[in-house]
């Protein structure tokens, strides 16, 4: 197990280093890597060093936690008082939130040093971070290679070691094909179990906050800080107390192997390295169940089917009058809406508002939404069988290792085949960790996936920190980053 | 031309409605590009028709306002955000979001 937390918090808390330190090494190092690797797109350094100076009073006066002092980063779709957050849309330029959002609040609260906002996918519609106004991310394992996404910068910003940690938003596997592509650990937990409030919203009965980082454990101690009911977000849910226990009775845990992931797309690279982490946990007791998830088939279009449908409704807010962008020149104030939503979004999302749009109207609506919704049904019923079986499942986390920049960017489809491995457990509200299992061809990281079912985050974190143990394949920092 | 006609998904005039309706504008050149990607999309959404083997008849749909409507919370008046901070970047006007006349 490597991760990063503990050890920077061991280091803050016997004094060999101080929060402002700590901060200060960490911008050093985002000055020097990031005008490669653009993973993020503003930075907060003064409020840093101004968090972090706050941090020391903590951690001199007894009150520290695991995160007080620890520098982290947001994605730009995450709101925080003050700081520049845009979703990386051109129609967000300039936004200034007003409030902090629930999970910036806790980790705020605890002394967390924010260093900015981490690039993405425009509102987070992407799978390769190339939809970003800002331009992609760079993967740091290979800087000619693509970050993954939506949360690509964070992904990026965790493995070059400029973030002790990130958060991402996971829509249809936002935060764990990224951490695949780059080699972290990406936990998105079960939807409800963080508050969205604050997080700018993409499809809100898909969207889910989750940290990025360097370990299993690293990743439930940020889990852990950041869960919880918030009146403010009615989705929320109640979890248990106490911190989320990583111990596994291993020759009692029943594994699933759902065949349908290893289908037609998936490399035969990435389908041997999963199988190998089968056999990992299978030489330590655990029982192997192969299973099956036929809607498996449909569930990419149901996803594309229902976060479009939501994006068309939620993104309806950004009319040039309340935030961010507003065309010049207009005749009157619906020419001064179009012309903004024309000029202000992206291809990609436009594309999606206009897809959304037509499975809404009338005529398709019954054809697409309705029977997408149909659809939600079955895969959330195949789950719940699964899950009488199982403890957990093992997938791929993405059919291939991290492809070239600009490979996919023109065919938009051909890119959402990236997501076919996460959005089935999104569209069900399961907890889903990605860790990396094997190093692929030309040195790039490949994403093992353990999805568990519907409020068991922690069987599925504790089966991936067993992995980690067992395996001895750990989400190495990527120190020497190749510019 | 009756060929491409006939594999077409979407009209130029149902492109335009769903344009208008998303408050958005294409010109002419974008909306023979777009109307094809488009088509790709629809396309990919219609593999929702696939069979699924299994027995399907007892699933209930799951839509978006069962997810959002279980846990409402009790309705109480809390304080608001201050005008000058929601105005902070913005077109603001004495205290009001700033738009061209509506009422002519």
């Amino acid at each position: 197990m490597s991760g990063i937390i503990k050890k920077l918090s061991s280091m803050l808390q016997r004094g060999e280093v101080s929060a402002s330190e700590l901060a200060a090494s960490y911008i050093t190092r985002i000055e020097k890597l990031n005008p490669v690797l653009n993973a993020y797109v503003s930075t907060t350094f003064e409020e840093a060093l101004k968090c972090a100076g706050e941090a020391d009073k903590m951690i001199r006066a007894g009150m520290a936690t695991a995160l007080t002092g620890i520098p982290m980063a947001l994605k730009d779709n995450i709101c925080s008082d003050g700081h520049l957050t845009t979703c990386c849309s051109g129609i967000l330029s300039g936004f200034r939130p007003y409030y902090d959002s629930a999970v910036w609040e806790k980790l705020s609260a605890q002394g967390a040093v924010l260093l900015g906002k981490t690039n993405m996918d425009e509102f987070a519609m992407g799978s390769a971070s190339e939809t970003s106004c800002y331009g992609a991310p760079k993967n740091p394992v290979d800087v000619t290679r693509v970050t993954g996404g939506s949360s690509g910068g964070s992904a990026a910003a965790v493995k070059a070691g400029i973030a002790a940690y990130a958060l991402g938003s996971d829509t249809g596997g936002s935060i764990r094909q990224p951490a695949s592509f780059c080699g972290t650990v990406g936990f998105k937990p079960t939807y409800g179990t963080v508050s969205r409030y604050g997080l700018i919203a993409y499809a809100s009965s898909l969207d889910q906050i989750g940290p990025l980082a360097l370990s299993v454990e690293d990743a439930a101690i940020v889990y852990d800080a950041i869960r919880g009911k918030d009146g403010r977000d009615q989705t929320s849910l109640t979890t248990p107390d106490g911190a989320t226990s990583l111990e596994t009775d291993i020759k009692n845990l029943r594994v699933g192997v759902p065949e349908e992931f290893f289908g037609e797309g998936v490399s035969d690279e990435v389908k041997s390295a999963i199988e190998e982490s089968v056999r990992v946990f299978e030489r330590a007791g655990a029982k192997i169940k192969r299973v099956k998830i036929p809607a498996f088939k449909v569930a990419l279009p149901v996803y594309y089917i229902i976060s479009c449908a939501e994006a068309s409704s939620n993104l309806g807010r950004y009319d040039g009058i309340r935030y961010g962008y507003r065309a010049e020149n207009f005749s009157d104030i619906d020419d001064m809406i179009t012309k903004t939503r024309t000029y202000g979004f992206g291809t990609e999302v436009k594309r999606r508002i206009m897809l959304g749009t037509y499975v809404l109207s009338s005529g398709y609506f019954d054809a697409y939404y309705k029977k997408a919704c149909l659809l939600r049904g079955q895969i959330i019923s195949e789950f719940d069988g699964v899950f009488r079986e199982c403890d957990v499942l093992l997938t791929p986390t993405a059919p291939t290792t991290a492809f070239s920049l600009g490979a996919k960017s023109a065919n938009s489809t051909q890119t959402y085949l990236a997501d076919i491995c996460t959005v089935p457990a999104s569209i069900a509200g399961l907890p889903a960790v990605s860790l990396p299992c094997a190093v692929g061809a030309g040195g790039l990281p490949i994403g093992l996936q353990i999805i568990s079912g519907r409020l068991r985050d922690g069987t599925a974190l504790a089966a991936a920190a067993f992995f980690e143990r067992e395996a001895g394949v750990t989400a190495e920092l990527c120190a020497e980053v190749k510019l | 031309m009756a060929e491409s006609q006939r594999e077409q998904k979407i009209s130029k005039e149902q492109f335009r409605a769903l344009a208008r309706l998303s408050r958005l504008s294409f010109s002419e050149e974008e909306e023979e590009q777009f109307i094809a990607g488009f088509e790709e999309m629809i396309t990919f959404c219609d593999g929702i028709n696939s069979e699924i083997e299994g027995d399907a008849s007892s699933i209930r749909e799951v839509d978006a306002r069962e997810i959002a409507l279980g846990d409402l919370r009790a309705d109480e008046v809390v304080p608001s955000l201050p005008n000058e901070k929601i105005l902070s970047n913005v077109h603001g006007e004495r205290g009001y979001f700033a738009v061209k006349r509506v009422v002519k």
